[in-house]
């Protein structure tokens, strides 16, 4: 039996691991997400916008000649991350880590990168600790979560006060948020941006995002009078809230989700399209977009559609597509797979806005995060999420209550 | 003082949708003296078939029943005579414990694999219809929940005093050994009693469904507040898990409107451990053995 | 015979440690550090820095959830204190090594503080508890974010170097967390060999047979959850500084609390390496199974887990050291079977004279709601004196048993021994009445099933004796006085009903007690054995014991009894000689009824 153990743990050390098998002319970089586990389904979205991003480069004569292989990492818990990392580092030796979705995970991962001094790139975590630990080779190309809360703040002032015929000073501002670290890193935002712009929040309260009923939220919220509510969450809670104030006669002037559930199809299903006609959503950017802003968009979907059989299910994929794809046509221009080249290649992006299939450009700067970096503000109409903040990629002007 | 008649009919209500999750998990913990950590993956099972059922067969909730309750008897029956049994011969708790653990995620994951990650909504069916009861309102789906927990209540009552089989069951959870001698084949009697159990757990399943959305990971929101209820109204009273589960829901509804909403877990949680410290046997349980001494 | 054990191979026992498993486990260590070491990979390190954290944690648990019984599925809390511990001194410029030792000492207060109110609860209750509890501490670590960080978690900068426990070598964590798990093991092991780890057994088997054999039931049990509390507490440390980052979910998380109690489980519960087994054995198979499964389809891996979880429940309830001793046993042989009972000791020729009263028992009262079943009972004890009790049944005789050992509070009267020193004392509880020299046995015999007769007997020996061997040595003697000198290597359930009597007995006499309580310990026993019996009661009586004895069998009473009190629904009807008490019309109309009386007379 014990020989049986150390037999198994030997096995394991070598030959369990399976590296990928990649020819000579090949490059291998690692995808670590959440695979398995409670955050799979958008990790594995996420995982898909690399994959295809992979293929148009390949189609396009691979990076410097070479094929891109990618070698998956699951990083099912914090531990496991780790685990990964070292995995894609020292046995697939992978020149570069693509990731991954979940903040706890990267800012697990990324760490080990770092002390082994391999580039990280992080394509669609939002917490802000990711890019504030001042690493070297960690480069995050997408918006955070300071982006969306300054996003919701802007959409407040400068369009929904107007809507609802208030002074933005005016309006009664109440922020909930599930309580992990998503929706309390968003919320701490949202309230350092609100007190930036002046604006009056009157509660913000946290709940655990396993909840079962928010009915005595939903009533201090309406008892409170509330004008513009900002909610952070996942597709449960969201369901729950939007029920439950719908029927509790709780309809403030204007409901911002803070991407999470308020970005998914199956929310409005679930909830109505009718109750969540109107209701308003920051996140990365979606499909209903102006293309004229977003090039390169229906493309995507299209390449997505044909090779995953449907419709992706959020904009994750889009996100970590156009990074992942910008990132290895940077280091296509470069010659050689060393970390100080790539990371070199990595400075040298300068891509202005309007100009991928996501919008913003792309510019790495302090801390290596992406500084052109933005989320969209968008809105659900006739059972549809539709773009319509900022102007110039909105796709139907913003409606709102009176 | 609408807002605090809201508040208390919202703890009412919710108290209702504990109560009517409970009380299958009080049967099956006060006669079996099993803790079936997989209760909560119960109900979960018997939501998604409800989903099936109405979005699927295009049938109403109140007509899912029909599908439902029987499918979850047999899973309670099933689990009880290939889990459980064999594990009552060892007499160690926390076999019985694992079992169960191992049990619920069996059902998470499977759920997962046949389900996927995203929620299902089961159409409310007329169920969401707001009711306006003076200052107060409320929605028909959870008037029902509460009428059929009371029900339910009651009915179960009814079952273990006034019927031979509700005898029975009665006899074996106050002496299994005295019971076997009496000709009562006890191993029946565990099988129909989770059978029960579950049972009422598929009737819960099928009222929540139209409510609340579904997911995998549904049956653990409610399984922790199950317990704390069961263990509240006092272990295999059934009367006290429904008085339990509208004093927890209305702890919930008070202390999340006028404490806060991440305090509510808490405070939940707070009584729960308050009356396991001080009074083990909850507030209708009887005294429980806590010796091996014989009188 | 009656006294002959069923089984009579020899079992592994608390002490026992086969020689070939010493070299097995010396090789699985050594591998544990060896592998990586040679293959010099970091991704294998980091995989065997994972077993050795597992199961580091594993036994830790164990401690409390093996050996003493109680299954916690709160352990997550120790970890992440001693994480969160670990984490805010290092933000605070002062080394995770004090911070492992502060984390320790919290864990330990929050582990007694938890755990004394809740050992009243049994089985599926106490793990209820524990859940509640970690549920509590993880809301409230995401609640006082100013102090954890709240839910965005907590990292510690990056400063490299034995002081701050981060190291861009591979092998230091390996080097510490292999320390930390011999440390547990060696801690676990130490604690199974020693007094403490015989009575944690004892408690958990039976909790009022090891309170009537002294047996410290509740401190021994909150040793055990501080020790355990501790060792997990050191281990989410350094935990949290190899991972660089913690967070209130992913460290008062129930998943991994039920993870490590499962490592315990499928290695075996209660033995000291088992859970050691289940890491070496899980860790890997894990990690193997995600890489296959995992990236198959969504939720295929857990359903494999759960699937794997309850068939071991099912098939494997002892984990792998119950198969690996079960292989090791098969080869050991049975041993023959033994040609009868042994007689005790020969009595010494003469008897003492009686001496003053030891036990004054006055005006007891008892109710259980409408049933009066102690009534006005008073009596002396005297001492080197043999009272008999008896009565019919249910006349209420073990309840007086119960109130004069302390398992039962009477509702009036009183209760008292005359320490050696002369004062006399009003003891209360099980383990007063034991520190004043009252034993007593029970009326369904209490045998600790999962330990031999030898250690059985030791753990009343234990009462006396500190030293592990010198109580064997006084088990050994006891049982040779008791007759069960050839099975002492064998397993108590194993016994026949007459041997466990016996050994009831062996257990409370290993104590050195000054007054006997024997509840009915003829009961069920033939002739033969009866007559031995007495033989051994009044060879006990010889030096020095008083004894009160509840018995139904009539010769027994006769032969042993200087005075018998007779009892009928909770009152006193007659006391006296047995000659006389027998003849009384009173005791013949409450055993057999009026017609006898009158065909007596």
């Amino acid at each position: 039996m014990r020989v049986l153990a150390r037999a198994l743990a030997a096995a394991l050390a070598l030959g369990a691991a399976a590296p990928t098998t990649a020819r000579a002319a090949d490059v291998k970089f690692g995808a670590l997400f959440p695979f398995s586990g409670q955050l799979a389904l958008l990790g594995e979205e996420s995982a898909r916008g690399v994959e295809i991003a992979v293929d148009e480069i390949n189609a396009a004569g691979g990076v410097q000649g070479q094929k891109v292989v990618l070698a998956r990492g699951d990083a099912v818990d914090n531990n496991q991350a780790i685990g990964e990392a070292r995995r894609l580092i020292s046995l697939e030796r992978v020149v570069a880590i693509f990731g991954s979705y979940s903040s706890a995970r990267s800012i697990a991962a990324s760490q080990v990168a770092e002390l082994s001094g391999l580039p990280y790139f992080e394509l669609g975590a939002v917490a802000e600790e990711v890019t504030g630990r001042g690493l070297q080779y960690l480069y995050r190309t997408n918006p955070t979560a300071e982006d969306m809360a300054k996003l919701a703040v802007e959409m407040i002032v400068n369009k929904v006060a107007a809507g609802l015929g208030k002074k933005p000073g005016d309006l009664k501002i109440g922020i909930i948020y599930e309580d992990s670290s998503y929706g309390t890193s968003v919320a701490g935002f949202q309230k350092k941006f609100a007190a930036q712009a002046k604006l009056n929040v009157v509660t913000a309260q946290g709940y655990p995002a396993a909840t079962v009923d928010m009915s005595s939220l939903v009533l201090d919220l309406k008892g409170r009078g509330i004008d513009v509510l900002l909610q952070t969450s996942y597709q449960n809670d969201s369901v729950l809230f939007l029920q439950q104030a719908n029927e509790a006669g709780f309809k403030p002037g204007a409901i911002i989700g803070g991407g999470g559930g308020y970005s998914m199809q199956p929310t409005a299903d679930a909830v109505g399209h009718t109750v969540i006609e109107g209701v308003l959503d920051t996140d990365f950017t979606q499909y209903l977009v102006n293309t004229q802003y977003t090039p390169g968009l229906e493309s995507f979907v299209a390449a997505y559609q044909k090779k995953y059989g449907g419709a992706p299910r959020s904009g994750h994929s889009l996100n970590n597509y156009v990074g992942a794809k910008l990132i290895l046509q940077a280091i296509d221009k470069a010659k050689g797979f060393e970390p100080d080249t790539i990371v070199k290649a990595a400075k040298g992006i300068d891509v202005k806005d309007g100009v991928t299939a996501v919008g913003y450009g792309f510019k790495f700067g302090k801390n290596n995060q992406n500084e052109r970096a933005a989320m969209m503000g968008m809105q659900w109409q006739g059972g549809k999420l539709v773009t319509v903040y900022p102007d110039s990629a909105a796709v139907a002007p913003m409606q709102t209550r009176q | 003082m609408d807002v605090f008649l809201q508040v208390l009919a919202n703890g009412v209500m919710l108290g209702g949708l504990f109560a009517i999750v409970s009380v299958g998990l009080t049967l099956i913990f006060g006669i079996v003296k099993v803790v079936n950590f997989a209760h909560g993956e119960f109900l979960m099972v018997g939501m998604y078939l409800t989903y099936l059922a109405v979005s699927g067969l295009g049938l109403h909730p109140f007509a899912a029943v029909i599908l439902v309750v029987p499918v979850l008897f047999l899973l309670g029956a099933l689990t009880q005579r290939f889990l459980i049994q064999p594990l009552l011969a060892a007499g160690d708790h926390h076999i019985q414990i694992f079992a169960t653990v191992g049990l619920s995620t069996v059902l998470i994951n499977l759920a997962l694999l046949v389900f996927g990650a995203d929620i299902a909504n089961t159409p409310p069916s007329g169920l969401r219809q707001p009711l306006q009861i003076g200052p107060v309102r409320v929605l028909l789906g959870q008037v029902v929940i509460l009428g059929t927990a009371i029900l339910l209540v009651a009915g179960l009552q009814t079952f273990l005093a006034r019927t031979r089989t509700g005898r029975a069951i009665r006899a074996v959870a106050q002496n299994r050994a005295a019971a076997e001698l009496m000709g009562i084949d006890v191993n029946r009697i565990y099988a129909l009693t989770f059978g029960i159990g579950a049972a009422c757990v598929g009737v819960a399943a099928v009222l929540i469904a139209p409510l609340y959305p579904t997911s995998p990971n549904s049956g653990t929101y409610f399984v922790l507040i199950a317990f704390v209820v069961v263990v509240l109204g006092g272990l295999g009273s059934i009367r006290g898990a429904f008085v339990g589960a509208i004093l927890i829901g209305l702890i919930d509804s008070v202390t999340g409107f006028y404490v806060g909403a991440d305090m509510r877990e808490v405070a939940v949680f707070g009584v729960f451990l308050a009356i396991l410290i001080l009074k083990p046997s909850g507030l209708f349980g009887r005294q429980l053995r806590l010796s091996h001494v014989s009188p | 015979m009656t006294d002959i054990p069923l089984t009579a191979a020899p079992s592994a026992g608390l002490s026992a440690f086969p020689r070939r498993g010493a070299a097995a486990l010396a090789l699985v260590l050594a591998a544990l550090v060896a592998v990586p070491v040679a293959v010099g990979n970091p991704f294998i390190y980091h995989v065997f820095i994972t077993i050795c954290v597992f199961a580091a944690l594993s036994t830790a648990w164990n401690i409390v959830g093996g050996y003493a019984g109680q299954l916690s599925l709160g352990h997550g809390i120790f970890y992440g204190l001693g994480a969160y511990c670990g984490m805010l001194l290092v933000g605070a410029g002062i080394s995770p090594w004090i911070g492992m030792v502060a984390g320790a000492a919290l864990a330990m207060l929050v582990a007694l503080a938890i755990s004394y109110p809740c050992f009243r609860l049994h089985g599926p209750f106490f793990s209820l508890a524990t859940i509640a509890f970690l549920e509590v501490f993880r809301v409230l670590a995401l609640h006082f974010r100013d102090l954890t960080g709240g839910a965005t978690g907590l990292m510690i900068p990056l400063k490299f170097g034995w002081a701050w426990m981060v190291f861009r070598d591979r092998w230091p964590p390996l080097a510490i967390a292999f320390g930390l798990l011999l440390l547990t093991l060696a801690v676990a092991w130490w604690m199974r060999t020693h007094r403490i780890g015989f009575y944690l057994v004892a408690t958990r088997e039976r909790e009022s047979a090891a309170r009537a054999a002294g047996v410290p039931t509740v401190g021994t049990r909150l040793v055990a959850v501080a020790v355990s509390g501790a060792l997990t507490a050191m281990v989410g440390t350094f935990h949290a500084m190899y991972l660089t980052f913690i967070e209130p979910a992913a460290v008062f998380s129930l998943t991994l609390s039920i993870q490590i109690a499962m490592f315990a489980l499928i290695g075996g519960l209660g033995t000291v390496f088992g859970p050691l087994l289940g890491a070496v054995l899980l860790v890997p198979i894990t990690e193997l199974a995600r890489g296959w499964l995992g990236a198959k389809a969504l939720g295929l891996h857990g359903l494999v887990y759960g699937l794997v979880l309850v068939l071991v429940v099912l098939f494997l309830p002892n984990g792998l050291m119950g198969l690996v001793s079960r292989f090791t046993r098969a080869g050991a042989g049975t041993r023959g079977v033994q040609a009868g009972t042994v007689a005790a000791a020969p009595r010494a020729a003469e008897r003492r004279p009686l001496g003053e009263a030891v036990i004054r028992v006055e005006g007891l009262q008892k109710r259980f709601g409408g049933l009066h079943v102690t009534n006005d009972v008073g009596f002396t004890l005297r001492e080197g004196e043999i009272l008999g009790l008896i009565g019919p049944n249910g006349a209420g005789k073990t309840t007086v048993f119960n109130m004069i050992s302390g398992f039962l509070k009477p509702d009036a009267g009183s209760v008292s021994v005359r320490a050696p020193d002369g004062t006399w004392h009003s003891p209360g509880r099980p383990a007063d009445f034991a520190a004043l020299g009252v034993g007593r046995t029970f009326q369904i015999v209490q045998p600790f099933a999962a330990m031999t007769v030898e250690e059985n007997i030791m753990v009343g020996a234990f009462y006396r004796h500190r030293d592990v061997r010198e109580a064997r040595e006084v088990a050994r003697e006891t049982a040779e006085r008791m007759g069960l000198a050839p099975w002492l290597g064998s397993e108590a359930r194993g016994l026949t009903i007459g041997g466990l009597k016996r050994l009831e007995v062996a257990r409370v006499m290993a104590m050195r007690p000054r007054v006997l309580l024997l509840d009915e310990v003829m009961a069920g026993i033939n002739q033969t054995d009866v007559r031995r019996a007495i033989d051994l009661m009044l060879s006990i009586r010889d030096t020095g014991v008083s004894i009160i004895a509840i018995e139904h069998v009539m010769q027994a009473v006769m032969a042993l009894s200087d005075r018998v009190i007779v009892l009928s629904s909770g009152q006193i009807i007659a006391q006296g000689s047995p000659q006389d008490v027998v003849r009384d019309a009173a005791v013949i109309e409450a055993y057999l009824g009026k017609e006898f009386v009158h065909a007596h007379a």
